[in-house]
């Protein structure tokens, strides 16, 4: 049995640039389309929850509009409010929405304690909630 | 009186070997009993991870237990969604366009490459070697980018659908997962020569744990610890999906020890990834590959389905019986590792202490999927299964 080649490897490596990203001080590359942080755009949304009723984690409580956020067309005036914590991105509310309402982005820094809900994002997205 | 006779009392020592940690991050006790350092006993205890993921799939509507599925397993999470949507696609008679089955198979050979490539690292690892630990693991990251740019997220893929896949593959992303996998075959290759002609991985590999063909058969084995041993089976034989179209040789040895095993994983990853390159360059557009999720039928006919695929650690079946209604009455899931775990007891028998983490390692083992809870009733001696919360109760 000869010996592995490994040991240029190892050399090669000592002299190269390291392969670990120094996260959070460095970026970690992501794709465009990875399926990170999505809530519902209120301009869209007409409140008839089926992403709440087709969501596997069970993720999505319909809530009650605020009185001062006026939106075009929600009757009941409901909208999705997304718990990311229980969330695990699976975006089947978002291809289930009969009317494309939910805005995705590839935003995964999603961890610490604000912003745990989509509340604020969706109401930004009629000018109201907390900026 | 003098002494004249030394009575020696042969001792046989217990020695736990997990439930945490035991060779690799698997919920699963090894109780070995050795007489110094030869085991002459394995007792392989699982249930410490059950999760009644079959009886959460049957409270389930048909469409959210795709992703419910797809957790069963972290590493092999695709091949789960795959058996599972495609016996819903049986029971409902929906066969989707050629294009959505090549996107399934490039999806499920990442899985089995990245698959392969950890268990690989975690054997170097487990060997002590944990430079080449990470280096296989450094070029593993290669892959989970692949299957990034192909599902969106590096490892839970939920990429398919019933009647065809999640999202579809672009010209620039085509191109791009092909670099990644031409990139990567020169690597594998070195890591295959590694394994070769190591003198440590030869010592702690070959012929340790031999599993002969017959005891593959008589219990009930399957995967790359079968094929390791001879015995030449497939579930990617049965043509599912596009596997009737794409060329592919199935690898196997019959050197019977852990380090076959191994090398039927290295040859496998080389062969995914000559798979994976027929998939993009005859990638067919025959059809919308992405079906209109807000169209799929909600109604679901009376019904029962059996399917199996080939997961990296070997066959996976699935069992979906639906009695017309929005849930399913029953999803029987059966993963490659009950059969591998479980019976592989016997296979432990002689070689020493040292070897059992190899010899564990070797077969792939993935506890959190195959745990089940069945009582058996002694007195009667049948078999049922329970519920957790009756489980608290007590049985009757
Ligand atoms: S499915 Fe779409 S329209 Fe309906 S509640 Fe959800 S986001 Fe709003
Ligand atoms: S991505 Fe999936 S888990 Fe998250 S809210 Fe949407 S449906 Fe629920």
């Amino acid at each position: 049995m000869g010996k592995p080649s490994l040991l240029k490897e190892v050399l090669k490596w000592f002299i190269g640039r390291p392969v670990t990203i120094q996260y959070p001080y460095e970026e970690t590359p992501i794709e465009n389309r990875f399926r990170g942080r999505h809530f519902a755009d209120l301009n869209k949304c007409t409140g008839c929850s089926l992403c709440a009723i087709e969501c596997p984690a069970d993720a999505i409580t319909m809530e009650k509009l605020p009185e001062e956020v006026s939106v075009p067309k929600n009757p009941r005036r409901i909208y999705p409010v997304i718990s990311y914590g229980k969330c695990v991105y699976c975006y089947r509310c978002v291809t289930v929405c009969p009317f494309d309402a939910y805005i995705t982005t590839n935003d995964y820094k999603i961890t610490g304690p604000a912003r745990l809900y989509s509340r604020d994002y969706s109401l930004q997205s009629v000018g109201g909630g907390a900026q | 009186m003098a002494v004249d006779k030394v009575i020696e009392i042969p001792v046989s020592l217990e020695v736990p070997i997990g439930p945490q940690h035991p060779a690799l991050h698997e919920p699963v006790m090894l109780k070995v009993y050795a007489e110094g350092e030869e085991v002459v006993k394995v007792e392989v205890n699982t249930g410490y991870n059950h999760r009644g993921i079959e009886k959460l799939v049957e409270k389930n509507s048909f469409y959210r237990n795709i992703f419910i599925v797809s957790r069963v397993c972290g590493i092999c999470n695709i091949v789960h969604s795959n058996a599972y949507v495609r016996a819903v696609e049986q029971v409902m008679g929906i066969e989707p366009p050629g294009r959505a089955k090549y996107l399934r198979v490039l999806a499920m050979e990442l899985e089995r490459i990245h698959s392969h490539m950890i268990i690989n690292a975690i054997m170097a690892e487990v060997l002590g070697y944990d430079t080449l630990f990470m280096y296989i693991m450094r070029d593993r990251e290669k892959v989970m980018k692949a299957k990034e740019i192909l599902t969106g997220n590096r490892v839970l893929g939920d990429y398919l659908m019933v009647g065809g896949v999640r999202r579809d593959l672009s010209e620039v992303d085509r191109e791009r997962i092909k670099d990644v996998l031409i990139k990567l075959e020169p690597e594998v290759r070195k890591y295959i020569r590694v394994f070769e002609e190591d003198e440590t991985i030869g010592k702690r590999l070959r012929g340790v744990g031999v599993v002969k063909p017959k005891d593959v058969t008589l219990h009930g084995l399957v995967g790359p610890t079968a094929r390791g041993s001879g015995v030449n089976i497939d579930a990617r034989r049965e043509g599912y999906d596009a596997y009737g179209e794409v060329p592919f040789n199935i690898i196997v040895r019959s050197d019977m020890d852990s380090w076959s095993r191994m090398m039927v994983r290295w040859h496998e990853t080389i062969e995914s990834i000559n798979m994976c390159k027929y998939v993009l360059e005859n990638l067919p557009s025959d059809g919308p590959a992405v079906p209109d999720e807000t169209k799929l039928p909600r109604k679901f006919p009376v019904g029962e389905a059996f399917t199996r695929v080939e997961a990296p650690r070997g066959e996976l079946t699935y069992y979906v019986m639906s009695d017309g209604r929005q849930n399913p009455w029953r999803v029987k899931i059966r993963t490659p590792s009950f059969n591998n775990i479980i019976n592989s007891g016997f296979s432990y028998i002689g070689y020493t202490i040292a070897d059992v983490p190899v010899i564990l390692t070797s077969y792939d083992p993935c506890i959190s999927c195959m745990e089940r809870a069945i009582v058996t009733d002694l007195r009667r001696g049948e078999k049922k299964y329970v519920r957790f919360k009756d489980l608290n109760r007590g049985l009757k």
